[in-house]
């Protein structure tokens, strides 16, 4: 059985040539990057503070007001929409006695920190600071609040705490060009999750940067998704895995009955599976040709998306810390963040969009909802793998473990310690 | 005990994999000339090949089991190639399927009508046979409740009634008719096989009740089956055999 791949001339706009694998050795990566608070210190110095960084989704702060506040480890950012329809980032901290100015998420005519009001433009300068004429010296020079760089692309907000930051595009390259024929700016966000996990973020990032895993922690997905023969790209900082959906791993049996996973994915595009003739192992290019015929009837448009994309997992990954499960119908994103200072800690942020039909209400805006791991499910495949990480950061603290011993399925992992180490410098 | 079986001529629907196959496989050891239908050309070839390797005449054809005119075909055709019938094993099946009424349609296409339609086009070479017999494939399923409500069990259900009363009418013509029921069964690429790994609440709730604490083997199915439809079941008509490793609690009287 061989799983049908488009070919060179076949129609997309989402490149998919394979990139030549880079030599990166067959090196162990020290665990030290993974516990040590001095490597997560020059973390922060080297490539937190430098990169960009997703803060959240453009429909968060639709309307010129609309506020978000993010964080990333011990700075938190304020996000805003601007009367003109640009977005403004600034450090959410109140320049007198240094309180956080605004929490959560919501819509403001001006920010007004709470310890003794003063008050802020949406554009970030001061607005009303109470008694002023009591502070001898004046306002603080800084004039408000301090920015961050914010830019937006594709229906997503990006921050960067480096004032010398080059444009967002360029930092993406060159996944502009790879992920816009998906316009996640026509999804809309139906789940928003904040998770605290005893792990180090990297530890999350390396989790979905390989699919090695899946005959090991997700047996189920052996009957929905092809696990093995996938084709890895790396770029300059991001890198992808392109994963048939919908079909059976090279590592079981055909089945006379369609899994209940691919059956659901037929049902979910109008596909009746009890009246599909064909085997198991040709539902994936049926299910890709009826997604394409009757996809516009039900208002979904798959028009710049090349057939694979149809049933597909293009699995792509943003250094430092964003891994995209794209599909033509919705997009799993996860942002793994560091602790503010727990090496061994971190928040997992997952959300999830969704392209609707035209006979789809559109779902009450979710609000972030926090909670720690274990506390509530998130799916049978994102519990098991948040089952699984604080066993290994525990691992990586064992006298008999020196790092992370890496095979080809893994490539990912290594080119991700490749571009980490270009920041870092030194471990 | 010899089972009677060197140089008759056996069609198995369905007998490409898992307990057709194995089945068929049986029958051609025997000594039978073997015919197979199935869905996928690939499996048919391998199998056909593996026959042949008992040094036994065997064919096979790729149909759809909805397609009533391929079934028919496919016996014609096998009655022609071999030069006649003794043996018609009727085992394709659709397999389960909840929650929609179609699978009501493709249970009743597959599993019921292709026996019949199969039945209808090899009577008149059975009729000319020494040593007839007809064996149609059900469930353990359509007599002990199981997994959940669904077409495949009831329809197997049919298949039972209509074999009893199909031996009865066509015991005077020299043909046997029995049915067998196999209990849940593994074998590579067997749905239990996805089941286990995929839904491994379901797997091992049927495995709890199981006393044998094992699925069957196809290899176990297909040994009642092939003596049920040979000659050495020369008193066996109109009998339903529960080959399940002892998986059904209802008493049979």
């Amino acid at each position: 059985m061989t799983v049908h791949r488009i070919k060179p001339g076949d129609f997309t706009k989402t490149p998919i040539d394979k990139t030549e694998n880079p030599d990166l050795g067959t090196n162990m990566i020290p665990k030290q990057r993974y516990i040590a608070p001095d490597f997560m210190r020059k973390e922060w110095e080297r490539m937190w503070t430098k990169v960009w960084l997703w803060g959240c989704a453009s429909q968060d702060i639709e309307e010129p007001g609309d506020y978000l506040v993010t964080s990333i480890g011990k700075e938190e950012i304020l996000l805003t929409r601007q009367p003109d329809g640009s977005v403004r980032g600034f450090y959410n901290v109140c320049p007198h006695r240094g309180n956080r100015v605004m929490v959560g998420q919501g819509n403001a005519t001006t920010f007004r920190c709470n310890y003794h009001h003063w008050e802020y433009k949406l554009s970030g300068e001061f607005e009303n600071l109470p008694d002023i004429e009591t502070f001898p010296q004046g306002a603080p020079p800084c004039g408000g609040l301090t920015p961050v760089k914010a830019e937006e692309w594709n229906g997503f907000v990006f921050f960067s705490l480096n004032p010398d930051a080059g444009p967002l595009r360029d930092y993406l390259d060159p996944l502009c060009e790879h992920l816009e024929p998906y316009h996640f700016d026509r999804m809309v966000k139906v789940i928003d999750w904040t998770v605290e996990w005893d792990c180090n973020w990297k530890t999350s990032v390396d989790a979905f940067n390989e699919a090695y895993h899946v005959q090991g922690i997700h047996p189920e997905l052996l009957y929905f998704i092809e696990d093995k023969h996938i084709q890895i790209d790396t770029y300059e900082r991001h890198n992808r895995y392109l994963i048939p959906f919908s079909t059976i791993s090279h590592r079981v049996n055909e089945t006379t009955e369609i899994p209940h996973l691919i059956k659901h994915a037929m049902q979910e595009a109008g596909m009746d599976p009890a009246d599909f003739d064909g085997r198991v192992s040709e539902v994936r290019v049926a299910l890709q040709k009826y997604k394409r015929e009757h996809g516009p009837e039900m208002g979904l448009d798959y028009s710049d998306l090349n057939d694979e994309q149809l049933t597909d997992d293009y699995h792509y990954m943003i250094f430092p810390n964003i891994t995209m499960n794209t599909h033509a119908d919705d997009l799993m994103l996860f942002r793994q963040r560091p602790h503010e200072t727990d090496p061994d800690k971190m928040y997992f942020d997952v959300q999830m969009f969704k392209l609707l039909r035209t006979d789809e209400e559109r779902p009450r805006k979710p609000r972030n909802e926090r909670f720690k791991h274990g506390e509530r499910s998130m799916g049978l495949v994102i519990d098991q793998d948040a089952a699984n990480l604080p066993g290994v950061q525990q691992g990586m603290h064992s006298a008999a473990y020196e790092g992370l011993w890496l095979g080809d399925q893994e490539l990912r992992i290594r080119h991700f310690h490749k571009v980490l180490m270009d920041y870092v410098g030194e471990d | 005990m010899d089972l009677g079986l060197k140089g008759l001529k056996a069609a198995v629907s369905g007998g490409s994999r898992g307990i057709g196959r194995s089945i068929a496989g049986l029958l051609a050891q025997e000594g039978c000339d073997i015919s197979i239908c199935a869905r996928g050309q690939e499996n048919i070839d391998a199998a056909v090949s593996a026959f042949e390797g008992n040094g036994v005449r065997a064919m096979g054809r790729a149909v759809q089991g909805r397609d009533g005119d391929a079934v028919r075909g496919w016996m014609r055709d096998t009655v022609d190639e071999l030069g006649g019938l003794d043996i018609l094993v009727a085992s394709l099946s659709a397999g389960g399927g909840t929650n929609d009424e179609r699978y009501w349609y493709r249970n009743f296409e597959i599993d019921l009508m292709s026996a019949t339609r199969a039945v209808e086009e090899a009577y008149p070479a059975l009729k000319k046979s020494q040593n007839a017999s007809i064996l149609i494939v059900a469930t353990m399923a359509a007599s002990e409740t199981f997994v959940a409500p669904m077409a495949y069990n009831a329809i197997k259900a049919a298949l039972v009634t209509w074999s009893k009363q199909l031996a009865e009418a066509y015991a005077p013509k020299g043909i046997r008719v029995n049915c067998l029921s196999p209990g849940p069964t593994m074998f590579p690429g067997s749905n239990w096989e996805m089941i286990k790994v995929a839904r491994s609440r379901t797997y091992n709730s049927a495995l709890r009740q199981q006393p044998t604490r094992r699925m069957g083997e196809a290899d176990e199915i297909a040994r009642a089956a092939v003596f049920l439809a040979s000659p050495a079941a020369s008193w066996c008509v109109g009998s339903h055999l529960l080959v399940d490793g002892g998986f059904t609690k209802g008493v049979q009287f």
